[in-house]
């Protein structure tokens, strides 16, 4: 699930727009989905994105992996404002002597909120299943993101991968000794695991100074080169933002 | 009041059931679209001033050493993993994930931790659809900005009164844990509340998060002490690099640990030395409202099956104590008094149990 971003579809005519236009598109949709009030534009939203996930041929254990959490959450929501908000109740009944009544203004606003969760996730699921990672990170550059936050998330989003690596060869051979055999030798064994990744962390950052000192690095890496926007991109995100301006304001 | 409390308690029942049903809870970060614009924006706004802050420390440390920013992208990484970690919870029979801003607050410092934060956080929104970026800045304020705060202050703290680093370690991540978890529970409740009153979302979210997290805070604490203590025993040199330690402290501090269980001790009996003499004067709450609302009701409170105040059975139980107790420390004489004494072995020193 970690190599999501290598699942985008290169094929497909999303992964061939400016990456700073589908960031700039998915942030006003955001906005837009955030600060809805209703179920209508939500629903819109949510079937257009899950349509362009299907086109864009996302495997379904890929796709259900990211929906499972904010679903669970949606449920959780649900659950809390039916039965903990509102006056007018729909039904009541008693479970071992404790009597639950559903209402009817929590059902409303449970439906509104778990609609908000769903249209915003399958708005950020089509941008990352069409964007690779290094596109959004020069698109947040473009955005005047600091420049040493963007380092530290190149940073970050290379060695993640090596430290999974280490993680997992350190992770065998504390179960080869048996390290999670029993409860408490399991939690002892997570805590060395962990601070062992915290020392090949340190030794990775030193070996990577070192060999970009070597190559003339003094501090600051140079960042990504932007081309000129394409007008046919800008145009037709300017027409799809405006169809769905109109449609946030029925 | 009554109606209140069962509701609370059926809630957190509840939650239970449902956390036992799912094999991995995500519950440290606030999803996608779940906060409404204007408190998405807001928790935007309260997060801003420490990431500016966070990285003006990092530009100026990164300035002073180059390997500074590689560093700090690592440990980015690590909080990664960290927090995408499921571990499992005892008593809620479930999976949850620790931040990792304890140790991250701990050895960078709380403001270049909170940069830490937020790059990984980050990342899990666009990769794993963990967390999101509308709710990033609440995210940010939870476990960044609550979580490393807690946890470099907490240590800190304790490691000023000469307190354990193991100790101090464990501390530190258990209230970097909590801390998170009850700011994550106001960023909730105020942004699910709608037109209803905050306090009782807040307390119902708070509750639902006790089963998993209250255990997970004392994992975390555990889990955190494991990684200083290693650290401290592996490469010391690297903790008085990120001035964690002072190069003069590199043995462990006992008589902290001595001095903290005896505080605990006077603090213990000062309270029971004070309490019944105000207890005293008041009766208890089960005795003032709930035994009096059954009265009033026609349910009297009937005799306990088991009545302690009756008879020998606290006797009986002390003495069975006592053995057990006088059994374990019988048995355990040798570790509890005997001190541990270096023994060099192959030119390197080594930690043993004298025999």
């Amino acid at each position: 699930m970690i190599l999501s971003d290598y699942i985008h579809n290169k094929e497909h005519w999303l992964s061939r727009l400016d990456g700073r236009v589908k960031l700039l598109v998915t942030l006003i949709m955001l906005v837009m989905v955030l600060s809805y009030q209703g179920l209508a534009f939500h629903l819109l939203v949510t079937f257009l994105c899950l349509f362009l996930c299907w086109q864009m041929k996302i495997p379904g254990r890929v796709f259900l992996l990211r929906f499972s959490e904010p679903v669970f959450i949606v449920l959780v929501i649900l659950f809390l404002k039916i039965f903990f908000s509102g006056g007018e109740g729909i039904f009541s009944t008693d479970i071992m002597g404790i009597r639950i009544t559903a209402y009817r203004e929590g059902l409303a606003e449970g439906i509104s909120i778990a609609g908000r969760i769903i249209a915003a996730i399958s708005v950020m699921a089509v941008m990352v299943f069409s964007t690779p990672f290094t596109e959004l990170l020069a698109a947040l550059s473009w955005l005047r993101v600091p420049k040493a936050f963007i380092e530290i998330l190149m940073y970050a989003y290379r060695y993640i991968f090596v430290l999974i690596e280490d993680a997992g060869v350190i992770y065998d051979a504390q179960k080869n000794r048996l390290g999670y055999a029993a409860f408490n030798r399991r939690f002892s064994s997570f805590g060395v695991l962990v601070g062992s990744l915290i020392l090949k962390a340190f030794e990775h950052s030193q070996n990577i100074t070192v060999a970009m000192v070597q190559r003339g690095y003094d501090g600051n890496i140079p960042l990504f080169d932007q081309k000129p926007f394409r007008s046919s991109e800008v145009f037709v995100s300017l027409l799809f933002i405006s169809m769905m301006g109109v449609v946030w304001t029925i | 009041m009554m109606n209140s409390t069962i509701k609370i308690t059926f809630v957190a029942l509840i939650f239970c059931s449902a956390l036992l049903s799912a094999d991995t809870v995500y519950a440290m970060h606030i999803s996608e679209g779940i906060l409404p614009f204007s408190w998405a924006t807001l928790w935007f706004v309260m997060a801003l001033p420490f990431v500016a802050y966070g990285l003006y420390s990092l530009n100026k440390r990164s300035r002073e050493d180059l390997s500074f920013k590689p560093l700090v992208g690592l440990m980015a990484a690590v909080v990664f993993i960290i927090s995408c970690m499921p571990i499992p919870v005892p008593f809620a029979g479930t999976c949850s994930h620790p931040c990792g801003t304890g140790i991250s607050g701990i050895l960078v410092g709380p403001a270049i931790s909170v940069v830490i934060t937020a790059v990984a956080l980050l990342i899990q929104a666009i990769l794993l659809a963990h967390g999101g970026l509308s709710t990033l800045g609440a995210d940010i304020v939870s476990m960044g900005v609550m979580g490393s705060f807690a946890g470099y202050f907490t240590f800190r703290i304790l490691r000023s009164v000469r307190v354990n680093i193991a100790v101090a370690g464990f501390m530190a991540g258990l209230f970097a844990d909590w801390a998170t978890y009850l700011m994550t529970s106001v960023e909730l409740a105020s942004g699910i509340k709608g037109e209803a009153a905050f306090l009782p979302l807040f307390w119902k979210v708070l509750i639902a998060f006790i089963p998993t997290q209250l255990p997970l805070g004392i994992l975390e604490g555990a889990i955190t002490a494991g990684m200083v203590v290693l650290l401290y025993k592996k490469r010391p040199d690297l903790l008085i690099k990120m001035r964690v330690i002072k190069p003069g402290e590199v043995t462990m501090q006992k008589q902290g640990m001595t001095a903290l269980i005896v505080s605990f001790f006077i603090i213990g009996a000062l309270l029971s030395a004070a309490i019944p003499a105000g207890a005293a004067k008041w009766t208890g709450v089960d005795e003032a409202v709930i035994e009096k609302v059954a009265k009033e009701h026609g349910r009297e409170a009937s005799e306990p099956l088991i009545n302690m105040e009756q008879g020998d059975l606290p006797l009986f139980l002390f003495l069975v104590a006592g053995a057990l107790g006088g059994f374990a420390a019988g048995y355990y004489w040798r570790v509890l008094i005997t001190e541990k004494s270096p023994r060099v072995n192959g030119g390197k020193e080594v930690i043993t149990k004298r025999k």
